[in-house]
């Protein structure tokens, strides 16, 4: 379970908050989607919520594990995958995967089935012995998901995932996340595209300039607009509105 | 032409990393103005320590020419050194510039003629080129002016020699670089490129110290020195001779006033003219085809069968502590910038140390003032001097004064990690004191070698200079630490131009030159050696660890990179 109460955030250089007294909780066994425009905030709500970054005010937490707190316990049951691959060039893919095992102390055998069921589910088992520094945007998404994944984290975060993955990775990427919500893990991720959001949340939040402007279900969103369009039209009409707000 | 110009500034920020213009109203910075003033302060140090060198070389010259009536010679001998140091230092840097980043593939995708391309490539390189240039004719224009007092013409003449001969080499450089980049495919990728380069690099400086040792060895006999430059037979004669541009400026300048002296200038501009332009006709688009495919990399596949030993065989658990380490280690040494410029050091400095020993020493032994340090040496104090050599082996790496800042691109990623910043700290350390170890063999062990020390004296300078690499490349990372550069676009940044480097090492010869002078002042024997630079300095570093590993928590928790 992830629970964000009251973050907020201003980066140094900036007077603008990036993040404002945002709360959202996200229950176990959930496929929560976190949408926004560009520059909205997602980014840096995911990284307060990984230990990235430091918020001002406000608290988050995983598993009832508040990260300011004790954030090495927090980060255990964290599967980050970030939004930005460039990681690590000089590395191979299997000194990347095991250099993240180790961190997270996952033994040799559990090590090597996971790499094999994952590497081989996006394509990447043939690329394992390779440097990143080789791998194209794809290749190294599907590197880091993978590593995510070694763990097996009871949270699984995600910052635009599907960027730069070939249909048949995304394909296989939204798989992952119903199977293991329907295990009962946390699934919460960040996204540009509806179609994705729409088909694959339970519930889905929507942040434009810092502030949280929706939480709750598809259905619950539009019957609150009191509109039957899709999420992409709401989505449109609700940041328009926050940014008609902020303005 | 506003293409060619654009791009052309667009280079010039890049390879020089100039700060982009301040916005109308925009407060100054007190720590970029702080950065500012100390990255001046550096570079009129590095100019005055050179510039001394050459004033020095060029004022012994002077008097040995001058006694021949040759001082004419000194300015042919400074047109070559200039044409010489461009041609070398021209052709390493078009090839360190050659593909500076992605970006060029961006600019081919874009209405940009080949020329402008290539023209703005070759005057951004050209810049630094006519600077060099500009520094070593200037002395020597200095020197031959404040004695012969030849009149103005000849100071401009001068510069505009100085601005012009450099045209050539750099034309020559791409004349050989646009071809071999074009059929060769190895070339065409930035690893390779910059490791070459540095190669080159690690030659030319080698090579520049054999010149500069031999220089110095004659610079107390300015007849010796002026018969290297003015023999009929020697290097700067024949190339004066058969180089027309180096011919043009020495005629324009022995005689500025002269008709002669225009003629030779016009010979001289048509002369390095005439290179470029060729290169420039003839060569854009060859060298804009070159960069088609530059840096594409390929994938190494496994088969099947392959991929699964390879999960069986190389999937693995280790401890997380020796997973950070080696992180560190891979992430250094497989970057040819980094490996170059910090631990390759342990190796290119004895390097260095050999060249200036085996050309002056005999220069060296028969110095009167050496027969007391030799003394000194014979009476137990050369263990010293091995530690403290074996100190600067092991402090020379520069791993642990830009540990930090290396890892700007990687650190929000680690801190997602359940690592803790203390145990990512600590094996930055570790990974500092592995080529400290390194260092301190090889340091010690030379002068062990040279100063044919005993096994005790030896063991003693190794525990001296182990103990005091580990406080200083404590000290280095703290600095790092607290003050890590997380901005920068290029790996080159963090590491060659990044303050911390500079600091760090100045601040390590200084502390090693105050510990030779109490070392000698106290005429300290072995055990004493021990004790205060061996002990001391490790008490020291085990109570400092404590503190350090406490500030670096709270510090990597705070950075916001």
């Amino acid at each position: 379970m992830i629970e964000l109460r009251g973050i907020s955030k201003t980066y140094a250089k900036s007077a603008v908050k990036a993040v404002e007294d945002l709360s959202l909780t996200v229950k176990d066994g959930e496929i929560f989607g976190f949408l926004g425009p560009n520059g909205a905030g997602k980014t840096t709500t995911i990284k307060m919520l990984t230990g990235v970054l430091r918020p001002d005010s406000g608290s988050a937490s995983v598993d009832g594990i508040d990260i300011a707190a004790d954030p090495l316990e927090a980060k255990r049951r964290i599967g980050y995958v970030t939004d930005n691959p460039e990681l690590f060039a000089r590395l191979k893919a299997a000194e990347y995967l095991n250099f993240v095992g180790d961190v997270y102390g996952v033994d040799s055998g559990t090590r090597r089935a996971r790499v094999a069921e994952y590497a081989g589910l996006f394509g990447i088992r043939d690329a394992l012995g390779g440097s990143i520094g080789s791998f194209s945007h794809g290749m190294k998404q599907k590197l880091i998901v993978t590593a995510s994944l070694l763990p097996d984290p009871q949270n699984w975060v995600l910052d635009e995932p599907m960027v730069g993955l070939d249909p048949k990775a995304a394909f296989a990427l939204k798989e992952v996340m119903r199977t293991r919500a329907s295990a009962g893990k946390t699934v919460f991720f960040s996204t540009h595209v509806m179609e994705v959001a729409e088909r694959l949340c339970d519930r889905l939040a929507i942040i434009s300039k810092g502030r949280i402007v929706f939480v709750g279900t598809l259905a619950e969103l539009k019957s609150s607009r009191g509109a039957d369009g899709s999420l992409e039209s709401l989505f449109l009409e609700l940041v328009d509105d926050g940014e008609g707000a902020g303005a | 032409m506003k293409a060619f110009l654009s791009l052309a500034r667009l280079y010039l920020q890049s390879f020089y990393n100039l700060p982009a213009k301040k916005a109308p109203g925009a407060r100054r910075d007190p720590k970029a103005v702080l950065k500012t003033v100390g990255i001046a302060a550096l570079v009129v140090f590095v100019l005055g320590e050179f510039g001394f060198i050459f004033v020095m070389l060029n004022l012994g010259m002077y008097e040995g020419l001058a006694a021949a009536g040759m001082q004419g010679m000194l300015i042919l001998n400074a047109v070559v050194i200039a044409t010489m140091m461009t041609l070398v230092v021209g052709f390493m840097t078009a090839l360190s510039t050659y593909y500076v980043n992605d970006m060029e593939l961006q600019l081919l995708s874009m209405p940009i003629a080949p020329r402008a391309m290539f023209g703005a490539k070759f005057l951004s390189v050209y810049a630094s080129e006519a600077l060099f240039s500009l520094f070593f004719m200037g002395i020597a224009m200095a020197i031959f002016g404040v004695k012969e007092g030849p009149g103005p013409l000849f100071y401009l003449w001068g510069v505009a020699a100085a601005l012009l001969l450099p045209l050539p080499p750099l034309a020559a450089a791409y004349i050989v670089q646009i071809p071999l980049m074009s059929v060769a495919r190895f070339l065409k990728n930035k690893r390779v490129i910059v490791t070459l380069g540095g190669v080159l690099g690690l030659v030319f400086a080698l090579g520049f110290n054999v010149y500069y040792q031999r220089m110095m060895v004659k610079l107390g006999d300015p007849a010796a020195l002026a018969a290297m430059v003015g023999g009929a037979d020697s290097m700067v004669a024949r190339i004066g001779s058969a180089y027309p541009p180096a011919a043009f400026a020495w005629r324009a300048m022995s005689e500025p006033a002269s008709g002669r002296a225009v003629l030779s200038m016009l010979g001289l501009i048509g002369s390095c003219v005439a290179l470029p332009a060729l290169a420039l006709l003839l060569l854009s688009g060859a060298y804009v085809r070159s960069l088609v495919g530059f840096n594409e990399a390929h994938v190494k596949k496994l088969t099947r069968a392959g991929a699964d030993a390879f999960i069986a065989r190389r999937i693995r658990a280790g401890s997380p502590f020796a997973g950070l380490v080696a992180r560190e280690i891979n992430m250094m040494n497989r970057e040819p910038m980094y490996l170059l410029n910090g631990p390759f050091v342990v190796v290119l400095m004895p390097a260095i140390i050999g060249v200036m020993l085996a050309v002056q020493k005999d220069a060296f032994l028969s110095d009167p003032d050496m027969a007391g340090v030799l003394a000194m040496l014979g009476s137990g104090q050369g263990a010293a001097i091995a530690g403290l050599v074996g100190a600067f082996m092991g402090t020379s790496t520069s791993i642990a004064c830009t540990a930090l800042s290396r890892d700007a691109k990687a650190l929000p990623f680690i801190k997602s990690l359940p690592v803790s910043p203390r145990a990512y700290m600590l094996a930055k350390l570790c990974h500092a004191l592995v080529f400290a170890a390194f260092g301190v063999v090889v340091g010690v062990g030379l002068m062990a070698f040279v100063l044919r020390l005993g096994v005790v004296d030896a063991l003693a300078a190794a525990a001296a200079a182990l103990a005091l690499s580990i406080l200083l490349n404590l000290a280095a990372l703290w600095l790092d630490t607290a003050n890590p550069r997380l901005s920068w676009d290029n790996p080159i940044a963090a590491m060659k131009q990044n303050p911390n480097s500079v600091i760090a090492i100045l601040g390590c010869m200084g502390l090693l030159v105050g510990a030779g002078f109490l070392v000698f002042k106290f005429s300290m024997g072995t055990g004493e050696l021990a004790l205060w630079f061996g002990a001391l300095p490790f008490a020291a570093s085990a109570a400092l660890l404590g503190p350090y590993l406490r500030f670096a928590e709270r510090r990597v928790s705070a950075l916001e990179p």
